[in-house]
This record gives structure tokens, sequence and C-alpha cells, in this order.
């Protein structure tokens, strides 16, 4: 197997990144990218607590399959890709995204990590909705995805 | 007739159920639900951050597949509506 994606529910459960490096793990590849996105304490000049992400988990899902697929035939038909996303509340601090990228050479480990990470911005079907310390919480804005022809 | 709405994200604003129920005259298409989403908004959440949310938002079909503004919906039909995502 070498492609893995999930959306998982934090509440329940940890993004691991030893888990991830476990699944990357192969001796036919002399690079491992990882990229890790964390919950951050403040966005905007505001003091953030946590972030819930919510998600259509059927289109993400879809989503990140043909993301990681689309990266493999165009860096790496052999790289092996670990890709597990939150959902629900997570404090500041938490694991938000795991990206891991195993692959013949750096070039193509990078390339691939940094490649997912956009699609995952631009493709996938998840929203964030920032708390902050003062108890106010605000969802934030994004990136439509209606047709560009149909936004006047 | 009417349509059930699945709310994500920041159209979550707009009931507290996951589901919204929306009345609709007899043959309209995504851009007629636009346009009643748009009076909803302007009638009861004008204080809100929902303003542009029905130029902005994209509909995904049972199918999860983005429909246009021509598509005609049924009655009793199941659609969600998609703001603007940001992932990550």
């Amino acid at each position: 197997m070498t492609l893995h994606t999930a959306l998982v529910k934090i509440e329940d459960e940890k993004i691991s990144s030893e888990k991830a490096k476990q699944f990357i793990a192969s001796e036919k590849n002399g690079a491992e990218s990882i990229f890790i996105g964390r919950v951050r304490n403040q966005n905007s000049g505001k003091k953030v607590a946590a972030v819930t992400y919510d998600a259509h988990d059927q289109a993400v899902l879809k989503s990140f399959q043909s993301i990681c697929s689309t990266a493999k035939i165009k860096f790496d038909k052999n790289a092996k890709i670990f890709l597990e996303h939150a959902k629900g509340y997570a404090p500041v601090g938490e694991i938000s995204i795991l990206i891991a990228v195993g692959s013949v050479h750096r070039e193509e480990a990078f390339k691939i990590c940094r490649h997912i990470l956009e699609e995952v911005k631009h493709q996938s079907p998840i929203w964030k909705k920032e708390h902050y310390v003062d108890g106010k919480e605000e969802w934030l804005p994004g990136h439509s995805l209606r047709p560009k022809k149909e936004v006047k | 007739m009417e349509i059930q709405l699945k709310l994500y994200g920041s159209s979550k604003i707009l009931s507290d159920k996951d589901i919204l129920n929306i009345q609709l005259p007899n043959n309209s298409d995504i851009k007629k639900l636009r346009d009643i989403l748009a009076k909803i908004i302007s009638e009861k959440y004008s204080k809100s951050d929902l303003k542009s949310l029905p130029k902005t938002a994209a509909f995904f079909s049972e199918k999860d597949e983005v429909i246009n503004d021509s598509y005609k919906l049924r009655n009793k039909e199941f659609i969600s509506i998609i703001p603007p995502i940001g992932g990550g």
C-alpha cells in the first residue's frame, strides 16, 4: 500500500507523526519529507484558544485520494504518501494536518508535500472556526468552489 | 416544493440543526435557491458575516458533485451548501 488518507476525529484520536513515519518508510526511498500543520495561538491580532474543523467527509476523502494520486503521477509514481487532517475541536498546539512523503529523491519528496498542501487548501471542503481567548468565535473566510464563470 | 440543505462551515449559523428545510417555488434551480438564501440572510442574519454566502457558496448534489446554477431541483431533494473552504 502506497497511499493512506484520513480525516481524524480529533476528540477521539490524535494525528501521529510516528504512524506517518512508519507508513512511508521504505528501503527503496532515499528521501522523506514531512509537513505538520498545528493550531497556532494567534491570528490577525486575535488570541486563539482552539479551532473547530468542519468537513464534508465523503467529498474530503474523495479529494484527498484525487490530490495524492495526481501528485504521484506528476512527480513520482512510486512515492509513499500519508495524509491526515483533523476534524472537530482542536486546541492550540494540536496537529491539524500531517503530510508525509517517501520518495526516491529529495526534490520529488518536497514537491509532492507542497503540492498536496496547496491542493488540500483549494480543493478539500474543510472549514475552520476559530475560538478566541475572549470567548468570541468566527468562521474564517476561504476559497470558493463555485465555478468561476458563474461568479460575476 | 421543499428541499433539504445540509449545512457546512459558516452556513451553520443559519440553523441550530445540520439540515435546513427551504421552501421554493416548483421547478426552482440553484440560482433561485441563491436568491431565497440572500433574502433569508438579509431578513434574519444581516449582522452576520453571511452576506456574501449566496454568491460565493457552491452546492453539492447527493453524489457530492458540484451542481451549477441551472440545475433543476426536485421536491425533497437533499443537497449540500459548500461555503468557501479553508483547511490545512
